[in-house]
């Protein structure tokens, strides 16, 4: 079963359940029914929201923490033209 | 675990370097991993995969191959530009180490934390050790492990890598925080396995390896590297290559 067919199956699942507490056929457990009905309607939407917050999130976090090497790019100019001096000293062709 | 080289360490590392148009890069990378492979006594050769590049990159690849030894820069040409994922496969026919080590030839890669990936590695047995751009400490923890980053990025460029591998993340959840970076140690025998499986090209390939790796159970570490954007030569990243990543993900996310 690849991911998709498992990410399908459990959606199903999830959808199924919601539709049937939506017209009732199911009932909320530990959940006063007027809280329930208030909230219920609402849930798909809340889902939305919260999911794309948690990806603006992530991604721009993952944009903050991104670091910046400058000191990388430093030690690897020296290392270069070190590197090009010695093999021009053994004769190999570098420009 | 125990190799059969005689060697220091008992095992044999073969950088798989596949080359195009990479004429001033790939001395100064060579240099670089000589070096680095002398001063931590390791047994190494380095297979060039060069596709006939204009620019004469297999001349510059002799003339190192005389250099250091035609055992030590190992020259396998193909006749035209086939692409980065058949390079792969193609120099995997001429691995005679029993570790692979992956990566560009265009110093974004840098030789210096091979050794970290080797120390990770033997330390807790792993299959692959991946270099990650993303993390400050390396997965597994480890002392040695220095905090990860880029240098030459514009914030478009960020932004698409990150949001790349949110992507990938959220919908493959392979457990590895730089699926795009391609500077990777390999047992030889996963790597052959891994590639056997995999099917997309370009950026997707990098990223397919590492899913197809955690679904056939092979252990991934991860070890915080500095990623410098080539100095010389050009980039070819693209909206091309966004849309066919985007598919890639699709194809894996319904075939995994
Ligand atoms: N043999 C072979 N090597 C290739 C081919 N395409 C790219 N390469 C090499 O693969 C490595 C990675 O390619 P890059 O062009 O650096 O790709 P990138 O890192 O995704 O993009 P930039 O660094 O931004 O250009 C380099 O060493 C290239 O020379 C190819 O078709 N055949
Ligand atoms: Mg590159």
């Amino acid at each position: 079963m690849a991911r998709a067919h498992r990410v399908a199956l459990l959606g199903t699942v999830v959808v199924i359940s919601y539709v049937l507490t939506f017209f009732k056929i199911l009932s909320v457990p530990l959940l006063d029914a007027k809280v329930a009905d208030q909230i219920i309607p609402v849930l798909p939407w809340w889902l939305l929201v919260s999911f794309g917050s948690y990806c603006l999130w992530s991604i721009g976090m993952g944009l903050l923490t991104l670091r910046e090497c400058p000191e990388a790019y430093n030690e690897l100019l020296g290392e270069i033209t070190e590197a090009k001096n010695d093999l021009r000293m053994k004769g190999v062709t570098v420009d | 675990m125990q190799g059969s080289f005689n060697s220091p360490d008992t095992h044999k590392y073969s950088v798989i370097l596949p080359t195009y148009n990479e004429r001033k890069n790939l001395p100064v990378i060579v240099w670089l991993l000589a070096k680095t492979f002398t001063e931590n006594q390791l047994a190494w050769e380095i297979i060039v995969v060069d596709d006939n590049s204009p620019d004469g990159t297999q001349e510059i690849a002799k003339q190192l191959a005389k250099l250091y030894g035609e055992d030590k820069i190992v020259l396998k040409p193909r006749a035209g530009k086939l692409g980065l994922g058949t390079a792969y496969i193609h120099g995997l026919n001429f691995v005679t180490g029993d570790f692979v080590i992956i990566m560009d030839a265009d110093f974004s890669h840098h030789p210096k934390f091979i050794p970290q990936f080797i120390r990770l590695q033997k330390a807790h047995n792993l299959d692959i050790v991946t270099g990650t751009r993303y993390r400050a400490t390396s997965k597994p923890s480890s002392p040695d492990a220095q905090p990860g980053g880029v240098h030459g990025w514009d914030f478009t460029r960020k932004l698409v890598s990150r949001g790349a591998n949110f992507l990938a993340d959220t919908v493959l959840n392979p457990g590895v925080s730089d699926l795009t970076g391609s500077f990777r140690l390999y047992r030889l025998p996963v790597l052959r396995h891994i590639i056997t499986e995999t099917v997309s090209k370009g950026y997707v390939f990098q990223m397919e390896m590492m899913v197809r790796a955690r679904a056939l159970g092979y252990t991934v570490g991860e070890v915080p590297i500095t990623f410098v954007d080539r100095i010389y030569g050009d980039s070819k990243l693209g909206s091309n290559e966004i849309v066919s990543y985007a598919k890639g993900i699709w194809v894996l996310f319904t075939t995994v």
